[in-house]
């Protein structure tokens, strides 16, 4: 039978559309595949279908899976389809799925680590949420003029979503940003209210933000604590980068890289 | 009450000398406590704890761990802040205390403050500014993120209630393993000091826990525990002793952790020892990889070490050393084995257990799917069957094993250990203490 690839766009609602069509071509799935973004390289003798995201398919899509295989693994398949592995994360995702709700694993379907589609699934979710959790801990706040802290990231995964609701518990009655620069998004978080999402707009740049009159004090503060509190002689830079990868540290001030 | 301890000194100068002085002390965890925001201030805990940067050692930036101030009345031998050294004195007022922890707490730098200090006039005057500083952070600030406070012994116990009340984590530190160890190294502490502090903190959690049953909103008594910490390699004590002492620790007092801390000659104390090399970084990092067995893994002392064979082997860890001299329990088929006997083979920790466990329901297991699982079949080879087979032929002999493993070691490709020469891993491993998918997995 001819292999068919569903073409769909990067995104939670690209993925989640090609599951529902995927599914109601009634084909089976054994010759379904779903490829994020434009194929460069054709195969022979291959259809492939261009899928434009739809939000009422994507929300009976996340309906089900949250219905039928439970929060947390919706939450690990969120996870993997925020990650950056564009190669691999559709196909993944997809019999992960197929695993769960038509192979009967059901909300077990994460410990099927047998299945390699499963174990990628895992992988890609557990990197996304590993690097939430880095973002979580390394990001730094910058007071600006107006009081408000505002953050720069820059992840290889679209951690923000995965983040936020982090810092909106923390810091629920403070006004703050964070700037995802790889992504081009923003969290937003409003004293007191919900947090959202938006896309940089065109042209971006944070050069004018002007920085809060303490701010330099604060940071000249910290940066001598990090320098004081080494033990000089255990100095060990080969586990500083293992614990805390350069990547990290370019965004961090008391490293004074960036 | 007005305190005018020193002159007047910048807080930069303030930091730079009292996070100097606060360095030693090993605990920096933010984990064990999982407290919400409540909206009428800053600040949450996690429980598995957060790290919020890494020093120049490697070691974690949890907290912002200072002292109170370095003055002190006592002469420990091995404490840099010891009343016979000449280094300049200084105090924070409670509120540069708060002023420094909301401004870093509020630009993600520290998940909360340790509070520890020298002893100032008497131990009741220093437990005293101990806690109105962190009664002003809590209630003027309204800060709700992590705190970690030392009990000072000595003190009244209405103070270190009051403490426990206020704090997340109390910590007396034990200092050495045996009464007579403290005796030399610290002419002014006395072990029943040290323990008596320790029981009341742990009657009042247990307490608290059954207050917390009646009553859902009763205040929360140390709600991470307690914790500890011994120095390693000031006197000959041996590791049995230690880990003796630590398991004594886990069992009679309910300690949520107990650190050790290689012994840095700060004081360059003629009576004390300055080892060539260093810190004895590697029998440091044995000492906690064999905690770790103690709290995760169900092992006992006794199994470890024995009076006979007092000391850690230096060549391999302490799980592996083990297992070479139990060969005849392996190998252990992956398919079958309970649980608690996963954990016992090397080169699967406590996620890979609880994988193999939940996977191998859906069917029997590969070595392929191991690797995928998280294995690290280079050392569990030796230990285990997966069907019936063995991955290689291998010969079921302790002299056999124990050069393959130190052999690879010898390539660098053995066990990791965390240092060139020495050192080790001071990442907080809370993600162990509870099932939360909140951290690493």
């Amino acid at each position: 039978m001819e292999e068919k690839y569903l073409v769909c766009e990067d995104s939670l609602e690209g993925i989640f559309t090609g599951i529902y069509d995927a599914y109601a071509l009634r084909e089976g799935h054994e010759h379904i595949h779903i490829q994020i973004g434009e194929e460069t390289n054709y195969r022979l003798f291959a259809d492939y279908r261009y899928i434009s995201p739809d939000f009422v398919k994507t929300d009976k899509v996340a309906g089900t899976l949250k219905k039928r295989l439970g929060e947390n693994v919706y939450y690990d398949i969120c996870r993997a389809a925020a990650s950056y592995n564009k190669e691999e994360k559709g196909d993944a995702i997809y019999r992960t799925v197929v695993d769960g709700i038509t192979g009967g694993s059901g909300r077990r379907v994460m410990e099927n680590l047998r299945n390699p589609y499963v174990a990628r699934t895992f992988e890609l979710a557990r990197y996304t949420a590993n690097e939430a959790h880095y973002e979580i801990e390394f990001l730094r706040f910058e007071e600006l003029e107006q009081g408000i802290l505002y953050a720069v990231i820059g992840p290889k995964n679209s951690v923000i979503p995965f983040v936020m609701p982090h810092f909106a518990d923390r810091l629920s009655i403070e006004n703050f940003i964070i700037h995802d620069e790889k992504h081009g998004l923003f969290g937003v978080h409003a004293a007191k209210k919900e947090w959202y999402l938006v896309s940089e707009p065109e042209g971006f740049t944070d050069k004018r933000l002007k920085r809060s009159k303490g701010e330099e004090q604060y940071r000249a503060l910290f940066t001598i604590f990090h320098k004081t509190t080494g033990i000089m002689e255990r100095e060990n830079k080969r586990l500083q980068r293992q614990m805390c990868p350069i990547r990290y540290q370019e965004y961090m001030m008391e490293f004074d890289q960036k | 009450m007005e305190i005018r301890l020193s002159p007047k000194m910048s807080v930069m100068d303030k930091l730079k000398i009292l996070a100097e002085g606060a360095k030693y002390d090993v605990s920096c965890s933010s984990s064990g406590s999982s407290r919400a925001n409540d909206g009428r201030g800053i600040g949450n805990t996690v429980a598995a704890g957060l790290c919020h940067s890494f020093a120049a050692d490697g070691r974690c930036v949890s907290l912002l761990k200072i002292l109170f101030t370095n003055e002190c009345i006592y002469d420990c031998k091995y404490c840099i802040n010891r009343s016979s050294n000449d280094v300049p004195r200084v105090s924070f007022t409670p509120d540069e205390v708060c002023d420094l922890t909301m401004e870093f707490y509020r630009r993600n730098y520290i998940e909360g403050l340790f509070l520890s200090s020298g002893i100032l006039y008497s131990p009741n005057d220093t437990m005293e500014l101990l806690c109105e500083t962190l009664h002003k952070l809590r209630t003027v600030h309204r800060f709700q993120g992590y705190i970690h406070v030392k009990a000072i012994p000595g003190a009244d116990p209405a103070l270190i209630q009051r403490a426990g009340y206020l704090a997340d984590r109390m910590s007396v530190n034990l200092e050495m393993a045996t009464a007579d160890g403290l005796k030399a190294m610290a002419p002014n502490k006395h072990r029943r000091n040290i323990l008596k502090p320790m029981r009341l903190i742990q009657n009042g959690i247990a307490e608290n826990r059954n207050e917390l049953v009646l009553y859902k909103h009763a205040p929360r008594f140390c709600e991470a525990g307690q914790s500890t910490q011994m120095v390693v390699g000031a006197l000959p004590e041996s590791d049995y002793q230690i880990m003796s002492v630590a398991e004594n620790l886990y069992n009679k007092f309910s300690l949520k952790r107990v650190y050790y801390s290689a012994f840095v000659n700060v004081n360059g104390d003629q009576d004390l020892p300055a080892p060539a090399q260093g810190a004895p970084l590697l029998r440091e990092h044995r000492l906690y990889q064999a905690d770790w067995l103690l709290r995760f893994y169900y092992f006992r002392v006794e199994e470890l070490l024995t009076a006979d064979r007092p000391n850690f082997n230096m060549a391999i860890d302490p799980k592996a050393d083990w297992a070479v001299r139990h060969l005849d329990l392996f190998p252990v088929e992956i398919n079958r084995a309970d649980y608690q006997l996963l954990l016992r083979i090397p080169g699967v920790g406590v996620k890979s257990a609880r994988r193999i466990v939940a996977a191998r329901r859906f069917g029997n297991l590969t070595f392929e799917d191991l690797k995928r699982i998280g294995v690290v079949l280079k050392r569990a080879l030796y230990f285990i069957t997966c069907g019936g087979k063995m991955m290689y032929p291998t010969k079921m002999e302790e002299g056999y094993i124990v050069r393959n493993l130190t052999y690879q070691n010898q390539m660098g490709r053995g066990e990791k250990l965390p240092f060139m020469t020495d050192g080790t891993v001071y990442r907080q491993m809370s993600l162990f203490d509870m099932g939360s998918m909140r951290g690493f997995r």
